[in-house]
């Protein structure tokens, strides 16, 4: 079983270590001490096992996994989190409290070696896990930043810096500072976590970033479209175009 | 006792008014006419009589007609009714008391009660009456606002027992269960450094408890358990957490609330270092200037975080109102906390009255005021 450690604390991953040592069966291909390094590995080394700390500088571990995918069997590493607790409960996911006991550890082993053996029923984990992940987004809302991962990169985008959101297949593009970014993302999910005061739905396919726009024009007969400081245009659908003047009110 | 006979001072004080009071009644008979003598005899004896009629009556009267709870009129009544009855019997006393003189010393005594001044004495028991109803009333009054004071101060002090208690308890979870984490690492890698770190929680744990929210601490002190604080969390952020503390001995004397200084530096590495991939400083800086103790808390923050700087100013924003609110309990609006973040340092200044223990007057004054 191939297994990475992410903690930001040396003792609290040389702990791990020690223990996974005495395991036959592990070896550890990784060991890292932020979130961004964690996605990094997570993309390149594929681990079968990430054993996560949740409070870590700039990405905490729930963001590893929105980011790095829950390919990866995830056991989350806390120290006190009654939050996080519960979320894990809820999603039936496995956990260690800090600090913990040699037979706390092996049976979180012996539970993702039952799962490696026997793989769920497809995407079972994988729905568990984006489950938890979008409980967790439901907390911090409005949402501060934008986590994209561009291959092994991650890139931060606050919200403030986005002009506006198109939505595209399965995927939504964030036009920023004159670059696009796209995220794997449902741009329903997407306008419930952004604040109602600063983003408005304007059409199916966009949200704009009220701050961000110059003008809104007459196209056609009776349609409209928002023109931004950038100079982009951003057609309104009817409906938009009644949120837009209610707000306006 | 009760109301003015229950010290013996303020009975004391009660007679001899009354004495006066005697005396005045008996001048006013003898410039009636009457002999000094006479007037003295027949006069003193019923005055005191009364002194104590009136003295017990009007305190049940008062307490009966308490004056934030009865209508005017209804206290007005409530006392003049008696008032009346006791000046009533008062003039039949004095009747009785002025023949039972002319019974006993016949040749001496010359009768000095007569229809008008049993009248005028009527008139002045009820004077008198509603005077000592006055006098009870005000006693009553200045109980009760002493009352209100002590218990006032009783609550102000339960208030900031339970604040420290909370603060105390506030202690992050986190920084306990991942301390202890880190014990149980190092029992195995370093069994001398496991040892020195129980030691220092220990040592934490014992300087927060031996604090009481009533008295204030030396900087010196809380720094102490700041250094016990610092040590802990080096052990876990290892080479991240640098740690720096700048006193002026002055200042190390001064006086402030238990337990202020270490949530802003337990703030700096939860929300400042602790965000940082890289290594960051906490520094600590005191300086006495005149009468003013000036605190300063700093620390290095992510420089990635500057667009939404907000972010850290929303975490730290409950335990710097706490601490400013803190301040203002103890030393009133002489004292006061700001912070900012300029560049990639988060700045956290406090400036209070400096006190030292060798004076510790303006504690209590500032308090009052």
């Amino acid at each position: 079983m191939r297994v990475i450690i992410v903690d930001d604390e040396p003792l609290a991953r040389a702990v791990l270590r020690e223990h996974l040592g005495s395991q036959a069966d592990v070896e550890i291909v990784g060991e890292c001490a932020n979130g961004f390094e964690a996605v990094k590995a997570i993309a390149e080394l594929a681990p079968d096992l990430a054993f996560l700390d949740i409070q870590m500088p700039r990405l905490d571990g729930f963001e590893v996994v929105e980011l790095a995918g829950a390919k990866t069997h995830y056991v989350f590493v806390t120290a006190y989190d009654q939050f996080a607790l519960r979320a894990f409960d809820v999603h039936a996911l496995d956990y260690l409290l800090k600090p913990f006991t040699r037979e706390r550890l092996a049976q979180a082993l012996a539970h993702a070696r039952a799962r490696l053996a026997a793989p769920a029923p497809a995407g079972q984990g994988e729905a568990a896990m984006r489950a938890l992940v979008s409980d967790v987004q439901a907390r911090h809302q409005p949402l501060e930043r934008v986590l994209i991962r561009d291959g092994a990169r991650v890139q931060v985008l606050p919200v403030a810096r986005i002009e506006y959101v198109e939505a595209q297949d399965d995927y939504v593009a964030f036009y920023a500072d004159g670059r696009t970014w796209l995220k794997n993302q449902r741009m329903a999910e997407l306008e419930s976590q952004l604040d109602p005061r600063a983003f408005l739905r304007v059409h199916r396919s966009y949200i704009v970033n009220l701050g961000a726009i110059a003008r809104i024009e007459p196209v056609g007969k009776d349609g409209h479209c928002a023109v931004l400081k950038s100079g982009a245009r951003v057609p309104i659908s009817r409906s938009g175009y009644q949120k837009v003047r209610d707000l306006l009110r | 006792m009760h109301g003015i006979f229950a010290s013996w001072r303020a009975a004391l004080l009660y007679l001899l008014a009354w004495l006066m009071l005697g005396l005045l009644l008996a001048a006013m008979l003898a410039v009636g006419g009457a002999g000094w003598g006479a007037s003295l005899v027949f006069a003193v004896p019923l005055v005191y009589v009364y002194a104590f009629a009136t003295g017990f009556s009007a305190y049940y009267v008062c307490r009966a007609y308490p004056l934030d709870r009865r209508r005017p009129l209804a206290i007005a009544a409530g006392v003049g009714m008696p008032a009346a009855c006791v000046a009533a019997l008062w003039c039949a006393m004095g009747a009785a008391w002025n023949s039972l003189l002319a019974a006993l010393a016949p040749g001496e005594y010359v009768p000095v009660a007569s229809g008008p001044v049993l009248a005028s004495m009527f008139g002045l028991g009820v004077i008198l009456y509603g005077l000592a109803a006055a006098v009870h009333y005000l006693l009553i009054e200045s109980e009760r606002v002493r009352q209100l004071e002590t218990q006032r101060l009783q609550m102000k002090l339960t208030a900031q027992d339970a604040e420290l208690r909370m603060l105390r308890a506030q202690v992050d979870p986190h920084f306990l269960f991942n301390s202890l984490n880190s014990i149980s690492a190092l029992t195995s890698l370093d069994p001398a450094g496991a040892r020195d770190m129980t030691v220092q929680l220990a040592e934490f744990f014992r300087l927060t408890l031996s604090l009481r929210a009533d008295s204030m601490v030396t900087l010196a002190r809380e720094l102490q358990l700041v250094r016990h604080f610092v040590a802990i969390e080096q052990v876990r952020f290892g080479d991240r957490l640098r740690f720096e503390a700048v006193i002026d001995p002055a200042a190390a004397a001064c006086l402030l609330p238990p337990m202020l200084l270490q949530p802003l530096v337990e703030n700096a590495i939860k929300h400042g270092i602790g965000q940082m991939i890289d290594a960051g400083l906490v520094r600590v800086e005191a300086v006495r200037a005149g009468s003013l103790l000036r605190i300063r808390v700093e620390n290095d923050v992510d420089p990635d975080s500057a667009g939404d700087g907000t972010n850290h100013v929303h975490g730290t924003g409950l335990g710097l109102d706490n601490v400013r609110q803190r301040l203002a309990t103890a030393c009133g609006h002489e004292a006061g906390a700001r912070w900012a973040r300029r560049d990639n340092r988060f700045i956290v200044e406090l400036a209070l009255p400096a006190v030292t223990a060798d004076a510790p007057q303006s504690i209590t004054e500032s308090e009052g005021a």
